[in-house]
């Protein structure tokens, strides 16, 4: 899952980023609002963790524009996930940034995993799942407890394999090619190997069965949707 | 509201009864004199008639004179006989030849002493020596005089009974009066208690006001001083609200930080990693810790002690000790800081609180510009005697372009907005002004406090 931090804090973001990584996630930060619109325009995000008060204007800006955004070429989805993170204090702050079109909103000082349930629970509605649970075929994986159980017994594996499959999981009967899964699970400052996609989908097959992802050849790869 | 609290309507009704009843009460007594009196004109002027009646009339004794006879009623007064109005009166009548012989007496009157006055006289008649009012006259040849009496109890009697008719009315009118008019003040406060119930409703919290356009011109001066209060406490309001929302900010912010880096370190990291993340926690502490001192020192000016125990403060020595204390801090920054002004400036002030709002002054001087950045502290007096001594802080961190500044130093520990606000509170202690002031080159920034002038 590839995480867009906006905050001109450089305690925080850096907090943030390390935080994140520790718990699997690519995360990209940005300080202010043309550099975050800028990121948004060149890189899908899956969620957007965004500051109010940032160097060069309030990041409600951002939320709007992102929320006008017709989502075309070059333009960010308009229902990219935004949990805003702000220290300024009232109920009518929240109450604006949420009727700006904000999915959550948390208040610092914060626990990260309060934070990281929150942008799990953005992420899940996001695919537009309830259950906090991903299951499939036999194969049940735990965001929470960053757990994965093939036929119940529970599976070793790498952080990077973990997200692999949960984005793979979470669009069932989707082809994604490498491309777009390295946009999901590395950031910019991550060395990415030109095979790196292929070893994780080797070593989770190895694990989890060699039927559970399917190739399309010269296209990507996807896990069949369970049969209705 | 407590019901046993005083209301105005009542009060207003109380007053107006009071002198109602007291305007009612005079009004009735003097309708009572004014009718006793009249019904004795009356009486008398009855008196006359009956006796120049009875004068031409009878100049001969009338038959069975003697035989009038009068009934006592059960109060004693007498009853004429063949009665036919509540008003008629028993007279009596004696008259006199000129040597003062009775010629004839008609009536229960006891036939008084002969004289010769003629008049109205009050008479004492009888054994019992009862009262009578009597007129006598002589005839035009003063051959005979003929008295007319009649007794005073009865007289009184009638002028009671029509005084007591003409003021009865008022005394039960006064009710009747009594709820019209408390009706009407009702009525009357009618737009008073509709104002009352505005302001009653009024938010202080929202932004609604007093309608402007009463119809009672009476009510401009509250309503227009309402809302000023009125926009003023939201003024003050949304100022504290901004206050509060800015410490929130400026003191959230390193603690999420420390948190973040805190739960990065229990995360496992590497040595590197977790060197950087130890120097942020300490770094945020250190800010946290400076944003305390903030509000501490913002706690410190809103206390009620600051006001009238003022002493004599020298303004230019505390100006040298304070920016002295600054001088590694600037030249590590690779400022230049310097202080212009008298050698001695004395104000009446509180030198704890003027050396906050200067240490403040200068650290925002220090915090929000570049490096290399020119910083003098001044102070003086105006030359005219209407503004009184000044101080002011004066930077040149705007200066040149961008391009020509020297690198952008790491983002500033606080908001320019909490020292400020600090300094306007110093400077409302003081009676003093604080505002942001034209800089003379080569400065391009000046922050100036403003005291009265002595």
């Amino acid at each position: 899952m590839r995480i867009l931090v906006v905050e001109d804090d450089t305690g925080i973001a850096q907090g943030l980023r390390t935080n994140l990584r520790q718990r699997g996630y690519a995360v990209d930060v940005c300080d202010g609002v043309a550099l975050a619109w800028a990121a948004l325009c060149a890189e899908p995000f899956d969620a957007v963790l965004l500051d109010l008060g940032l160097s060069d204007g309030d990041g409600s800006t951002l939320l709007q524009r992102l929320r006008a955004s017709s989502g075309g070429s070059g333009l960010p989805h308009p229902d990219t996930p935004v949990l805003i993170m702000t220290a300024r204090d009232g109920v009518q702050a929240r109450i604006a940034g949420l009727d700006q079109g904000a999915d959550d909103y948390l208040s610092k000082p914060f626990d990260m995993d309060e934070l990281e349930a929150r942008l799990r629970a953005l992420l899940r509605r996001a695919v537009g799942r309830a259950q906090p649970v991903v299951r499939h075929g036999g194969i049940e994986l735990n965001p929470a407890k960053r757990t994965v159980q093939w036929q119940g017994q529970k599976v070793d594996i790498s952080p990077r394999e973990f997200a692999v499959l949960r984005v793979l999981m979470e669009s069932p009967g989707r082809v994604l090619s490498r491309r777009q899964l390295e946009e999901r699970l590395y950031d910019w400052d991550s060395v990415v190997d030109s095979n790196a996609i292929e070893v994780h989908i080797h070593h989770l097959r190895r694990k989890l069965g060699s039927q559970c992802i399917q190739t399309m050849r010269g296209v990507g790869y996807f896990m069949p949707q369970d049969a209705p | 509201m407590s019901s046993s609290r005083r209301s105005l309507n009542q009060r207003l009704l109380l007053w107006s009864l009071v002198v109602l009843v007291l305007l009612w009460g005079c009004f009735v007594a003097l309708a009572y004199y004014t009718g006793v009196h009249e019904s004795d004109e009356l009486t008398d002027g009855q008196l006359a008639s009956a006796s120049a009646l009875l004068l031409n009339l009878h100049t001969q004794p009338p038959l069975q004179a003697a035989d009038v006879t009068l009934a006592p009623r059960s109060d004693g007064l007498l009853v004429p006989p063949n009665k036919h109005h509540d008003y008629q009166q028993p007279l009596s009548v004696v008259q006199w030849d000129a040597s003062g012989k009775m010629r004839w007496h008609i009536g229960a009157a006891p036939v008084p002493t002969f004289d010769t006055n003629e008049g109205y006289a009050n008479l004492q008649l009888g054994p019992q020596a009862q009262h009578w009012r009597s007129f006598s006259r002589w005839d035009d040849a003063q051959a005979h005089k003929i008295m007319v009496l009649l007794r005073l109890d009865q007289r009184d009697h009638l002028a009671h009974d029509i005084a007591g008719k003409m003021a009865e009315p008022g005394l039960w009118l006064l009710p009747v009066v009594a709820l019209v008019l408390g009706w009407a003040i009702n009525r009357g406060l009618r737009p008073l208690h509709q104002l009352s119930r505005e302001v009653e409703q009024l938010d202080v919290q929202g932004a609604n006001r007093l309608e402007q356009r009463h119809d009672w011109q009476e009510f401009d001066a509250v309503v227009d001083s309402i809302n000023t209060l009125l926009t003023r406490q939201q003024q003050a309001l949304t100022r504290e609200r901004e206050l509060a929302n800015e410490v929130a900010h400026e003191l959230r912010t390193p603690l999420a930080s420390i948190v973040l880096q805190a739960q990065a370190l229990g995360g496992g990291l590497p040595v590197a990693a977790q060197a950087q993340a130890l120097d942020a926690i300490r770094t945020d502490a250190l800010r946290a810790g400076h944003v305390l001192q903030q509000l501490l020192a913002l706690a410190r000016t809103s206390r009620g002690q600051w006001h009238g125990t003022a002493s004599p403060v020298d303004l230019a020595a505390l100006a040298r000790t304070v920016t002295a204390d600054y001088a590694q801090a600037a030249w590590q920054r690779q400022d230049t800081l310097a202080v212009q002004g008298p050698e001695e400036l004395v104000i009446q002030g509180h030198a704890v609180l003027l050396e906050m709002a200067l240490r403040n002054l200068i650290e925002n001087a220090l915090r929000h510009t570049p490096t290399a950045t020119q910083i003098e502290v001044q102070c003086g007096t105006q030359s005219d005697t209407t503004t009184g001594p000044w101080l002011q802080v004066c930077d040149d961190g705007g200066r040149a372009s961008a391009a020509a500044l020297p690198p952008i130093r790491p983002k500033p520990v606080d908001s320019l907005h909490l020292g400020q606000e600090i300094i306007a509170r110093v400077a409302t202690v003081h009676g003093a002004q604080f505002a942001a002031v034209a800089a003379l080159a080569p400065f391009t920034t000046c922050y100036r406090l403003n005291f009265p002038a002595r």
